[in-house]
């Protein structure tokens, strides 16, 4: 059986290809250094636009109105520029209502672009680019340390990590948030203090990075205005020791938080990325494993969920406690003691 | 019973790729009839770090292999040609999907309630969700609408609209937005068009929208004001469907080449078996399916060999919990949960689930919370659906589905239960059936891949159907009407082996059983007080004859439509294991 893996990497290369939704233009250059929050690329998707009738304004049928439409696709107009009429002392006009780009012609109709504003593709990722696709995609590599998280209300930010936990079983509260940390990235174990969420908005910090959050606090969490990713889920879950570890030893370190939502279909999930220079050049992740033997694991659900362990046999049908039926692992639990757990209910750090 | 000799041992092994499970089934001949043999499951690979669906397929040939130790792969992969002694290797092979996201579709009508409302239960019927729809009513203005078209990157737009020699001019007017707003997309990004409308128009439409992108055609959804005809358009969505998610899903493409047929989606599969169920049922009773999906939830309906299918891909047990979720208030899923647990346990549960779909319940009480889950799923797909099920079917009760002679249910939350009481209970609790209906558990997960294989040797399909791949639950009898709490609504009378036993009284508000053993028959005869209806009308009894018993044997479920669950949590909790313990023969 293949494993989900999460990574929790003290050094790694990490290659990101960011695709484009649609065609666009690409905005840098290859061997561009880039922040996790420059922009890439822009693409006509949220253009506005005026549609005007040609043929209605001028009186004249539909297959005759093309010949009268004096501008082509892609033409800037001003606004008041004649854009169809016919010529003569008693001709009709269709001029255009404010300054604009012509879009599309069809049927006598044409569709005025009046807004240049276009969307912008951001890097995410900060790194290096050593790839581009015109007009389709950029891959950037970095080297650094990485850290893989479960759910991201769907921004990206840069900032230094600071460490507010003192511990995995740290709880957010407001009166840990003080001036003192604006701009900063923070790292918190669980929250479930809207009153924290919305004080650390209005420091602002940079990003927040939660061992857990109350599930009641995730439409707060969806509308902050900075990012925020989770690294265990919902509910009190302790912060897993290898990643607390990880952050601990970087405090204070410049990293970008892409709390990008977790995307199934695409692979893309949220991520901390913390830039190292003078690493050499470390091996990329080893995508594809099997649980095996002697493998440290993290359990995701049941009762000894967010646990680390280490897997000591492996059981092809057995009996759960809630009785139904599947292969799973005996682990030896980092906290003490040993468990069965689902093997569709373990992961692999990577 | 079919009849029919399969043609010297063809097997078959059906690929059903899933948005969780990858499952490989093996069918083959003994003793003279097909039956299924084994399967091999293991995860779908279409995401990351793979991204190539044949990884899963393989690993589930691999278990499948080994469970039945017949060689089925060889070092290049499925072994598709048996060897002499049909020892090793398959006759052929089949596949279903339900895996990748669902299509984003635009669906374009000339009228809401005509042309577009036929649209949308095309489009509805497939693994689609309807990001926009247009037409003649729509109050946007025109840049609106067309910005709308373009920002919403549509892998698909549906155009109908127009009766036989029936309205052109508003037609050509919805597809030139149409046409100026695909011109605002790079050509790459441009959707496929389905035209389902007016015929007249095809060249018309082709002249505007060919040059712009690729305009598929197929006969009029909407020939009349009052005629619906999807079939053919059902067909042309079936294989654009196909066609796009073939680009989006690694490894859908080589596995088209080895299957007999064409692709088919899991839904519309799913369907099919549910029609030729159908087809021995007497009219006006029809067959339901429920398919409960990790991502999607598939309800399909057939009354005499009419199918019509519905597909919730915001609905389901994994990803899917989420549109669950966004409608339903916490009380609607607890009031079926027979263990105390905090609503904050519950909620945490249900969130963290479509982050990890895969994960399983390991604990009764996560066990506990996706069957309550789950019964909330299937009656919101069930609620939805309400509107396709005909008319003229019998309905005992206002708002409640229409009286089906069987259920069938899928999906593996609902059927791989360590308990079938649980499945049957989550069924009734879920669909809230009433007349007389059998309800049939795809314990084997069979169900779409034999509507795929149906295609390649019906023999095959009808045989397995007819086979104990299947589990019969029971039949289950729900009188509906006004009765008095706890009195006597229905007098039954079992005949068995021609002997009458004694008179019955069935109580109201709970859950009866009378023993009959899987697979024996006996006649019932019913007679409802109370101006009780099971289906035959208003205080109207009689017999039903050759009633087959299930592993419950006949239920009576006199529990109301809709089922009423008190607020507090020591009565529900005393109620619920009462209906359990009614079904086991427990105290």
């Amino acid at each position: 059986m293949l494993a989900p893996i999460t990574y929790i990497q003290p050094l790694t290369t990490l290659r990101r290809t960011r695709q484009l939704p649609v065609e666009g233009l690409i905005t840098v250059s290859l061997g561009d250094r880039l922040r996790g929050t420059d922009v890439i690329a822009r693409t006509g998707l949220h253009k506005q636009h005026i549609m005007l009738d040609a043929a209605r304004a001028l009186g004249a049928p539909a297959s005759r109105v093309s010949k009268l439409i004096q501008r082509v696709v892609g033409e800037e107009v001003e606004e008041g520029a004649i854009l169809a009429g016919s010529r003569g002392l008693a001709s009709r006009q269709l001029r255009a209502p404010a300054a604009g780009k012509i879009a599309a012609i069809s049927e006598g109709q044409i569709l005025l672009q009046i807004s240049d504003a276009s969307a912008q593709v951001q890097a995410r990722v900060p790194g290096l680019v050593i790839d581009i696709d015109p007009g389709q995609s950029v891959t950037l590599e970095c080297i650094c340390a990485w850290v893989q998280c479960l759910w991201g209300n769907d921004l990206v930010g840069e900032g230094n990590l600071h460490m507010v936990a003192d511990g995995p079983q740290h709880q957010l509260t407001a009166d840990q948030i003080d001036m003192s940390l604006r701009g900063a990235i923070l790292v918190a174990g669980h929250c479930s203090q809207r009153q924290a969420l919305e004080l650390a908005g209005q420091v602002p910090i940079r990003g927040l990075i939660l061992g857990s959050l109350a599930t009641r606090l995730l439409p707060v969490a969806e509308k902050m205005e900075y990012p925020i990713a989770v690294l265990e889920g919902f509910g009190k879950i302790p912060f897993n020791g290898d990643a607390f570890k990880l952050l601990s030893m970087h405090n204070g370190a410049a990293t970008t938080l892409n709390a990008q939502a977790n995307n199934p279909h695409s692979g893309e999930r949220p991520e901390i990325i913390i830039p190292l220079t003078d690493a050499g050049h470390p091996p990329q992740p080893v995508e594809i494993q099997s649980f095996r033997i002697g493998q440290t694991v993290r359990v995701l659900s049941g009762k000894y969920k967010g646990q680390l362990g280490e897997i000591i046999e492996l059981r092809g049908n057995v009996i759960y406690e809630s009785q139904l039926r599947g292969p799973a692992a005996e682990l030896t639990l980092a906290g003490g003691g040993r468990g069965r757990v689902p093997l569709a209910n373990l992961e692999l750090l990577g | 019973m079919s009849e029919g000799r399969p043609q010297s041992s063809n097997s078959l092994v059906a690929i059903d790729l899933g948005s969780v499970n990858t499952r490989a089934q093996f069918f083959d001949a003994v003793e003279g009839r097909y039956r299924f043999i084994a399967a091999g499951e293991a995860a779908t690979t279409a995401g990351a770090p793979t991204f190539d669906t044949n990884h899963g397929v393989l690993q589930a040939l691999a278990q499948l292999q080994e469970i039945t130790g017949r060689q089925l792969l060889n070092e290049r992969g499925l072994l598709l040609t048996p060897d002499a002694e049909g020892n090793a290797g398959a006759n052929a092979l089949t596949a279903t999907f339900s895996a990748g996201p669902p299509l984003r579709v635009i669906t374009v009508g000339l009228l809401e309630g005509v042309s577009l409302h036929s649209v949308n239960n095309l489009v509805d019927s497939f693994h689609c969700e309807i990001v926009d729809s247009l037409s003649l009513g729509d109050r946007r203005s025109p840049e609106q609408v067309i910005d709308a078209i373009s920002q919403n990157l549509p892998d698909l737009v549906v155009l109908a609209g127009g009766t036989h020699r029936g309205a052109s001019l508003s037609v050509v007017r919805l597809a030139n937005y149409l046409a100026l707003a695909l011109k605002l997309l790079p050509e790459s990004a441009r959707p496929p068009i389905l035209f389902v409308g007016n015929e007249n128009l095809q060249s018309e439409i082709d002249a505007l929208l060919a040059p712009i992108t690729k305009v598929y055609k197929a006969a009029n959804i909407r020939p009349s004001l009052d005629q619906e005809n999807l079939g053919p358009a059902e067909a042309a969505m079936s294989s654009l469907l196909y066609e796009v998610q073939a680009k989006k899903l690694g490894g859908l493409h080589l596995l088209n080449q080895l299957s007999e047929t064409r692709l088919s989606h899991s839904a519309q599969a799913f369907g099919r078996t549910v029609r030729f169920l159908s087809t021995v049922i007497d009219a006006p009773k029809g067959m339901l399916g429920v398919d409960l999906g990790a991502s999607t939830t598939t309800v399909a309906s057939a009354f005499a060999g009419e199918l019509e299918v519905r597909s919730f891909p915001g609905l389901g047990m994994g990803r899917g919990l989420t549109g669950m979720l966004a409608e339903t208030q916490l009380q609607q899923i607890t009031r079926w949960l027979s263990y105390d647990i905090p609503d904050e346990f519950v909620l945490d549960y249900l969130y963290n689930k479509p982050l990890l779909p895969a994960t399983l319940p390991s604990t009764p009480h996560e066990l506990a919370i996706e069957m309550a889950a789950a019964r909330q799923v299937v009656r919101l797909a069930i609620g939805k659906s309400l509107p396709m099920f005909p008319a003229n079917a019998i309905y005992p009760l206002t708002g409640t589905v229409p009286w089906f002679d069987r259920i069938l249910v899928a999906g593996s939350t609902l059927t791989r239960q360590p308990r079938p009481e649980h499945s049957l209970l989550a069924v009734l609790d879920a669909v809230q059936p009433v007349g007389v209906v059998t309800v049939i558990l795809d314990q084997n997960n069979l169900a779409s891949s034999l509507g795929a294989a149906a295609a390649v040797d019906p023999v095959l399909a009808v045989q397995v159907l007819e086979s104990n791949a299947f589990m019969n639950l029971g039949t289950v009898i729900v009188p509906v009407g006004s009765p008095r709490p706890g009195s006597t609504v229905l007098r039954v009378q079992l005949v068995r082996d021609g002997q009458k036993e004694e008179v019955v009284e069935i109580p109201e508000g709970g859950i009866t059983v009378l023993p009959l053993a899987p697979g024996k028959a006996a006649d019932l005869f019913v007679q409802p007080l109370q101006n009780m209806n099971i289906g035959l009308g208003a205080g109207r009894g009689g017999w039903i004859r050759r009633m087959v018993g299930g592993t419950f044997g006949l239920i009576f479920d006199t529990r109301g439509r809709p089922i009423q669950m008190p607020t507090s949590f020591n009565k529900r909790q005393e109620l619920l294991q009462t209906w359990e313990h009614a079904l086991t023969g427990g105290g």
